[in-house]
Order: structure tokens, then sequence, then C-alpha cells
């Protein structure tokens, strides 16, 4: 399957922002596809998909499908954290919800002494 | 290298010729059939053999089926469906676009281990042709239950918060105590800027089933490499799916997660020198995959860091997962490859957190009624409450409920039966698929234990069911080529049959799902009509906008109850509900065509109860009609006029 070929450094900046970008995108008009797809696809994909490529895992058979399979039950699971969290707490925003998983992907991608596995999610064996 | 043998090997396909030729054997090769990675395609080909190029073939099918498919859709006569639900309002070229991606299915396994990608584009645009018509053409929210789960993110959006100690009537308390996917679903809203989550919530069980594929995938190429079995797989899983739990709910999503945790725990769990000689590919079944590569206890120990939020979401999300989680995990550690007690322990452990904490009052109830439901297999594993279905429609789904059960297990039994080499590598399939079947001699989970155990016994049992269907290729034996020969039409046969099943089971009910949008306008004035505290009675809960502002009423279906009593109610329909309703305490009563469907649909009342039903209540004193028309009639208890 033909995969976006992004650098590791680019990729890395690409997620640092996504989320940024995506709270950006909440300022659109209610509904609008350019609110909601770049919300849906940062939730549903970047949390679990930082997490899961600077896993310290070594080499493993179809080590890219696992993480492209994994990104998103693993990123909906931290949202769902995130949002029960915040409504447990009585705390419930957007700009908190989307602030904290922004953050957190932030920081996981940009953090130093982690590195990216090379070719970036895996070697299929 | 050995895997690449194995791929070509696997991309001849099921065909009784292929394997000979991938082996050496003397079988000329096929003009369609590819030789490499790279198929000739170029300006060169002759035009006949463009046709039967492998884009060609693997295209063809695709785009046949693709424009059946669209030009049946607005052709779904959805707003009259009848007794048999969809299954006679679909028009014939809808089944025949499924019909064509089934074969084209089975076409591209032959390509399977060089072109794995197509496989894949089949399967996807099974489910979206399967499982978009509703969300394309619905205007209203499909499913009772789903329309409950948006009654239950408008209130948690409405209240900013969840009241885990306030008790609901209906048990709807539940729903605070577990609020983990309506948390996600009221972020999604607000993110999205949209109403509700009305707005897309009949796309979830599309969304749910692209999300649940390729963690499948995943988990069934851990245990084989052969590109044909793990499709097939993942295809018959679909069709073999027909339990209705991926629309937007807790356990749709949580499922996904338990699927989740299964696949790391299968790929990233195995302990040091455990895996014997399941390395060894003398000892394994041609089609199975070697043993993952062990894990230290370090690099367990950060597996278990990744999954703990996983987990931690189950919990926060659903109350019977966490604990099918735990069975599971709890199985594979009967094998030495996957003991792993500490993953188990820190399931365990979070599970009890929530259960004592959040989920405190229902966690304690449910242990109180535990000794009487202890040991009560019959009653446990009962589907529902009620009595039979009844009507041809219902029916017609129950038969074939049935025989997709049968069909499943007997072809997955086959398969652990034939191919033991296969088994043992796969052992933990097995094990994850009995693992919930101990659960239905201890609770019945409100008449649902027995589908919920069929459905965490799918991935196992649709594992091994391709498996009794997709013979391995490569190996010479004549038993081996017999086999490859009948799976030439056993394959796409049985594949159609499960289709065929999969139908009624998913829509042959569909007059229970769908609402029209006057009635649903009907049920929100009717409540919106009633003031606060008043008890809201209807036939069942099994209708769309039954739980609209539930926080407000108390309501009673009143048939959902067993079928003896309810035949003592129609004896005097406006005398027994009026004996149920609490002095002074204001009540409508709401019945509307969906609920006419259900109630036969469930085998709540006989053919003609509800007619009579409604009749009985019209005429008796006790009850004035305030509103009626086609799409139902809403009556106000008046017990100062009887």
């Amino acid at each position: 399957m033909a995969l976006p070929r992004l650098t590791p450094v680019r990729r890395r900046a690409a997620l640092a922002v996504s989320g940024w970008v995506a709270l950006a995108a909440t300022a659109l008009p209610d509904g609008s596809p350019l609110r909601w797809i770049p919300v849906l696809a940062f939730v549903g994909f970047a949390p679990g998909f930082v997490l899961l490529t600077r896993q310290p895992a070594g080499p493993r058979p179809d080590g890219r499908l696992e993480v492209y399979a994994l990104a998103a039950p693993v990123s909906l699971a931290l949202a769902t954290l995130t949002a029960t969290g915040l409504f447990l707490a009585d705390a419930f925003s957007v700009a908190a919800f989307l602030g904290i998983l922004a953050a957190f992907v932030t920081v996981a991608a940009l953090l130093p002494g982690f590195r990216f596995r090379k070719r970036g999610g895996g070697e299929d064996g | 290298m050995q895997k690449q043998e194995r791929a070509q090997a696997q991309e001849q396909g099921p065909g009784p010729d292929r394997p000979e030729r991938a082996t050496g054997g003397a079988v000329p090769a096929q003009p369609d059939g590819p030789h490499g990675a790279e198929p000739p395609t170029g300006p060169a080909a002759e035009p006949a053999g463009r046709f039967r190029s492998p884009l060609v073939l693997a295209l063809g099918p695709l785009l046949v089926a693709a424009a059946l498919w669209l030009w049946a859709l607005p052709r779904i006569d959805f707003r009259h469906i009848d007794e048999f639900g969809l299954l006679d309002r679909f028009p014939v070229t809808f089944y025949a676009a499924l019909a064509v991606l089934t074969l084209g299915f089975v076409l591209s396994l032959r390509r399977a281990g060089t072109a794995p990608v197509w496989p894949a584009v089949y399967s996807v645009a099974m489910l979206v042709a399967l499982k978009a018509p509703p969300a394309v053409l619905y205007e209203t929210v499909r499913y009772a239950w789903a329309s409950k789960h948006d009654a239950i993110i408008t209130r948690l959006l409405a209240e900013g918060t969840v009241h885990p100690g306030t008790e609901l009537s209906g048990g709807m308390s539940a729903y605070d105590q577990w609020p983990g996917f309506f948390a996600l679903d009221a972020a999604l809203v607000r993110a999205f800027g949209v109403d509700g989550a009305a707005s897309f919530i009949n796309w979830a069980p599309v969304a749910l089933g692209l999300l649940t594929l390729p963690v499948l995938v995943l988990v069934y190429r851990t245990f084989s490499d052969d590109w044909r079995l793990v499709w097939t797989a993942a295809w018959i899983f679909q069709l073999a799916n027909w339990v209705g739990q991926d629309y937007l709910s807790p356990q749709g999503f949580s499922y996904l997660l338990h699927l989740t945790v299964l696949a790391v725990v299968v790929r990233r769990f195995v302990r040091p020198g455990s895996a014997g000689r399941l390395r060894d590919r003398a000892v394994l079944d041609p089609a199975a995959a070697a043993v993952p590569p062990s894990a230290t206890l370090r690099q367990r120990a950060v597996a278990v860091l990744l999954l703990v939020p996983v987990i931690a979401a189950v919990n926060a999300a659903h109350q019977l997962t966490p604990l099918m989680l735990c069975v599971t995990l709890a199985a594979l550690c009967l094998t030495r490859r996957y003991r792993n007690l500490g993953l188990l322990a820190t399931a365990a452990v979070l599970m009890l957190a929530w259960y004592l904490t959040m989920g405190r009052e229902l966690f304690l109830d449910t242990l109180s009624t535990l000794g009487e439901k202890l040991g009560n297999l019959l009653a446990n594993s009962r589907p529902g409450f009620a009595g039979e279905p009844t009507g041809p429609g219902p029916e017609l789904v129950g038969s074939a409920n049935v025989l997709m059960v049968l069909a499943l297990g007997g072809l997955a039994v086959t398969a652990v039966l034939l191919r033991r080499r296969l088994a043992r590598s796969a052992l933990p399939l097995i094990l994850a698929a009995a693992a919930p079947v101990p659960l239905v001699l201890v609770n019945d989970y409100g008449g649902e234990m027995i589908f919920r155990v069929y459905l965490f016994g799918l991935p196992g049992s649709a594992f091994f069911a391709a498996a009794a269907l997709v013979p391995a290729a490569g190996a010479a034996s004549r038993a081996a080529t017999a086999a490859r020969r009948t799976a030439t039409v056993a394959l796409p046969l049985a594949l159609l049959t499960m289709l065929a099943g999969f139908l009624p089971s998913y829509y042959g009910k569909e007059g229970m799902h769908y609402a029209q949008p006057g009635e649903t306008a009907l049920t929100r004035r009717a409540l919106d009509r009633a003031p606060e505290g008043a008890l809201i009675l209807a036939a069942t809960g099994a209708f769309s906008d039954a739980y609209y502002r539930y926080d407000r009423y108390e309501r009673w279906f009143f048939t959902e109850q067993e079928v003896d009593e309810n035949l003592r109610m129609l004896q005097d329909p406006a005398g027994y509900l009026a004996g149920g309703i609490p002095a002074g305490r204001p009540a409508y009563v709401i019945l509307t065509p969906t609920q006419a469907e259900a109630v036969i649909g469930e085998g709540y009342l006989p053919p003609g109860g509800f007619d009579s039903l409604v009749a009985a209540l019209k005429a008796s004193p006790l009850f004035g009609v305030v509103e009626e028309g086609r799409y139902g009639i809403v009556l106000r208890y008046e017990p100062t006029t009887g």
C-alpha cells in the first residue's frame, strides 16, 4: 500500500501541529466539512499514531500494518479518557478537549529522548 | 525466501490446479495468472489479454457492483416496509451487486499473496454496500437503541456532567456510571459543531466496521501468513456479525478496543522461550504463521503501558466488556506463550476499580442477584424476555440466525478437527473464542448474554470457518488436491450462503428499526406535552425517541414481560394499565407503528394483539385520545372520567 513518504522530522512536525490545526478548525462554521474532517482525523488518528510510532518495539512482522490498524482505536481510547475526565470534572469545553489531546501529541512528537523507528512505523518481516 | 515462496503459493488461489504450478507441478500456467509481483499490463499486450489482466479482473467486478449498487440505492423502498423488513424492498440489482462483490472477492483471493490490497478493497466495498444504505437513505435515527444513545448524549451535553449516584428509572443511571463512550460522542458533537449525534449516528456501523477490519486482519495475520485465509476470515466475520452490535453503542466501541487489546497481546506478549516448535515450518500448517518474536519482561511492561489507556477506556465505556476482556486474558494465560499474569492483574484491577467506584451501585445490585442467576443455564442463555417471534419476517430472521450459527460453528469445528496443526498454532484464538462461554452460567445480561458470547467468540470462529474453506496452498498430497478442488466451488458457495443468511438477520426486522419522521415527531410532541414526572406508557421501548428527555419522565414498557402476563393484559388492556399507574400520576400512552412491528418481532404479543390493544384503549373511558394519525396514537390517562 502506498503510504505518504514523510521524513521522520516532517512527520513529527506534522503531528505536532495537527492538533492545533484541528483546534483552529473549530472556529469555522458549525458542521462545516472543513471543521469536522480535520477534527475527526486528528482525534481518531494522531494520539494513537504518535504513541505507537514512539514505542521502542523492535522489528516485527507486519509492523506497519500494526501501527495503522491500532492507531485509530488507541486514539479513540485516549480521546474517551480525556472527554470522560472533563465531563466528570464538569469542565468540558471543545478547547479543553482538543487542547489536551493536541498538547499530548505535540509533547510526544517533539520530546527529546525518543526516536522514530526507521522507515516510519515498522519493518515488515 | 520462505515467505516469498508462501506468498507465491498463496497467489495461486483456491483453484484446483494452481498449487501444483506453485510447487513445481506440471500444470501449465494460466493466462490470467500472475507470474510475479508485477503482472504484464503494458500497452503491447493483446486486447483480449488486457481484459484478462489482473487489474481488469480485480477492478471489473468492483465497478460492476458499484454501478448496480448505485442504481439500486434510490430504488430501495424503505418507506413502505412490510413484514419482511427491507428484504423485499431491495431491488434485485442490490442483491446482484452483493453477489458480484462476493465473486470479485473470491477472484481477488487468487492473487492475495502478492496483492492483498484487492481483497481489502472488496471487504471495504462489501461493508459499505451492506451497511451504508440506511445511513444514506434514512432521515431518522435507525434502531431504537441508537436513538436511546442519542438521547443520552443529548442529556450529557445539556447537563455538562454525569450523576452516577442519581437514580433514574428504567436502569438509565447505568449510562451515567459508564459514560465513556457518550462522553467521546458528546465531545465530537461539540467539536464538529453539529446539533447532535443524530447527524452522524447512522454511519456508525460503517465507521466501526472500517475501524474493526484492520485490527481483525492484524490478529489473523499473527496466526496465518496466508492472505487468502486472513481475508476470508475477515469476510466471514463481517457476514457472521449479524447480532446488531455495530450501531453507535458502548458495546460496539468497546468491542473494537477489546480486539485491539487482543491484537497487542498476541503480537507483543509472547514470553521468551515459549514458542517451542511453533516457529519450525516443518511442524506448522502451511498456512500458519510462526509465533511472533518473543518479548522481554521490559518490552511487555512497555506494552502494558500502551494498553492501560485502552483497557481504561473499555472500563469507562461498558459494563460487560471488561469482564469479557478479563476472562479472555485469563484464558490466554492457559498457554505458556501468553501467560502474562501482570497484564491480567492490570486489567482486573482497572475493572474492579471502576466497578467499585463509578459503577458501584449496579455492580452491587448485580452481585445481589447473582445467587439466583448463577448456574441457571437455560434462563441465562435465553434470548430476550418473551416468546417466539411471530409473523413470516421475524420467523425467517430466527431461522436465518440459527442457520448462521450452525454453519459457522460447523465449519469452525471441522477446521479445528481437520487442521490440527493450525489449531495448535492458533490455539489462542480458540481460547479467546471459548473464554466468554462460561459467562452464560453467571448472568443473563437482560436477555442479551447469549448474543454477547457469540459476538466475542466470533473472531476465532470466523478464522477457523475460513480455514475450513481455504485449504493450504502448496501441499501436493491427493487429499490436499481434492480439498483445493472442493474449495473452488465450496468457497464462493459458502460465502454466498452466508450473505443470504446475513441479510435476513440484519435487515429482516427493519420495520422495527426505521421510523418515519412523522412518527418521531409524534413521539416528541407527546413527550414535550407531558408534564415533568409523568408516567409514559408504551408497548415496548423499541421505538425511536422512546428515551427522548428521559430524565424528566418515568417509562413503563408494558409488554416487555412474560407472554402469559401479556395475554392476561390483552383481556382488559385499559384496566390492566390503569391498575399499574400510581394514583394521582399524570400518565400518557404512546403507541406507534414501529412498536407494532417490535411486539411481533420480539414475540411479546400474538398476531393482532397490538391492534386489539389500541382498539381497547381507544374505546375505554379511562383513556382519552390526545392525538391520532397514521404515525401513531397518543392517549392520556383520565381516571376521573372512569
